[in-house]
């Protein structure tokens, strides 16, 4: 099974290579910064347009679901959680326009966690003080010490794993099945024509699961755990 | 995107390298940059209106309680004038009856006045013509006691004469 695909190198350190993970990226972040400039660009307080009743539904949908999962308290919190999951769920959704998701690559996931990681140490500490902070990993009896610690990195360890599963599962899945259908379609018709005959139409119903659903699921799910732990850790 | 590119490889299917950091600082930028155009803006926006119709409908109460006060207010007072004219007419009616009243009885003492006047002239009048009568009739008497005795009678006889006479007229 293939990785991503080397694009190019930057000329740096030896030769960075960038794949199609980090284009796709752009290709996304480009996409979310034109499409919010459009939606947002003439914004009336009477009479709206139909694209900024769409904005702002979405955008207070967002508010709302980080209200009602954090608390409506920390509300700031919705700017990077929203853009969380645009990013994740249009990257996501990228496995349906033939680009390879950027979150089937583990740099992306992992980016993410370690994100997730400072923002549970740095809330963490800001909301109940760095020494109840420490005292916190020896509760509720000094024994869990070394099970919490093993937590505090084993979450976002799961978070950045789960998603990149997910999704390269998806394209692992769709190769095998690729590859399945082409091998029956020689079987058959191998005499006759060399075209994978059944490796038409099957692909796209599984896709529809593999690259919308689970998409659209796992786009929810990381954002929803991000807040959780985050709010978690706070209390 | 293979077939815009020259191939290179591929990195393997599960690698960490410095990609993490390059997605790293991607999602904060796109964080940033979205915070920026699209989640503040737009929460402030409909923050703002929140606010802007929050306040009409305050504005739309306190007018509402204001027309209520007024409404309440107009109707007290065209209660009150109803009372008003309602008195007026009253005290109106009853003035219009006093002055009928007074008039009609000083109308009737005028009358009473005017009668007892009559009254007392057809008396006087009465008085008079019987004075005149008595004169007239002495008068005819003596003109009668002269042609009957024919003589001059002394006025005392005659003044005797006159009052017998008119002593009987009058029984």
């Amino acid at each position: 099974m293939n990785g991503p695909e080397i694009l190019f190198y930057i000329p740096l350190f030896g030769g960075l290579p960038v794949t199609e993970t980090l284009v796709n990226s752009w290709i996304v972040m480009a996409f979310l910064i034109v499409l919010s400039l459009w939606l947002t660009h003439d914004m009336k307080k009477q009479h709206i347009s139909k694209k900024q009743a769409v904005v702002e539904t979405v955008v207070r949908m967002l508010y709302q679901l980080v209200g009602d999962t954090m608390g409506e308290d920390r509300l700031y919190f919705t700017p990077y959680i929203g853009t969380l999951f645009l990013f994740t769920l249009c990257a996501n959704l990228m496995g349906l326009l033939t680009f390879r998701s950027p979150t089937a690559d583990l740099n992306t996931t992992a980016a993410f966690a370690i994100i997730f990681f400072g923002l549970v140490q740095v809330f963490s500490i800001k909301a109940n003080g760095l020494k109840n902070r420490i005292k916190g990993f020896a509760e509720p009896v000094p024994v869990v010490l070394p099970l919490n610690i093993v937590g505090e990195f084993s979450t976002p360890i799961a978070l950045a794993l789960r998603l990149f599963g997910n999704m390269a599962s998806g394209i692992v899945v769709t190769s095998l099945l690729y590859q399945a259908l082409t091998w029956v379609s020689n079987l058959v018709f191998g005499s006759i024509t060399s075209f994978p005959v059944f490796a038409v139409g099957l692909p796209a119903v599984l896709s529809i699961y593999f690259d919308l659903f689970t998409g659209c699921m796992q786009a929810f799910i990381i954002s929803m755990l991000t807040m959780v732990f985050v709010s978690m850790a706070m209390d | 995107m293979s077939h815009l590119f020259l191939s290179l490889g591929n990195q393997p299917f599960i690698s960490l390298d410095w990609q993490v950091v390059a997605q790293l600082l991607n999602t904060l930028i796109l964080f940033l940059i979205l915070k920026k155009i699209l989640f503040v803006k737009v929460k402030e926006f409909i923050d703002a209106r929140q606010t802007e119709v929050d306040k009409m409908y305050a504005d739309a109460d306190t007018a509402m309680a204001e027309a209520e006060r007024l409404k309440n207010v107009y109707s007290e007072s065209i209660a009150g004038a109803r009372d008003e004219a309602q008195r007026i007419v009253t005290d109106a009616r009853r003035s219009a009856q006093d002055q009928a009243d007074a008039i009609l009885a000083e109308a009737r003492a005028e009358a009473a006045v005017l009668r007892e006047k009559a009254e007392a002239d057809i008396v006087s009048e009465k008085k008079k013509a019987v004075n005149e009568i008595k004169d007239e009739i002495s008068d005819i008497a003596i003109l009668i006691a002269e042609k009957v005795v024919e003589k001059e009678i002394t006025p005392a006889d005659h003044e005797k004469l006159i009052a017998q006479f008119i002593d009987r007229v009058g029984e």
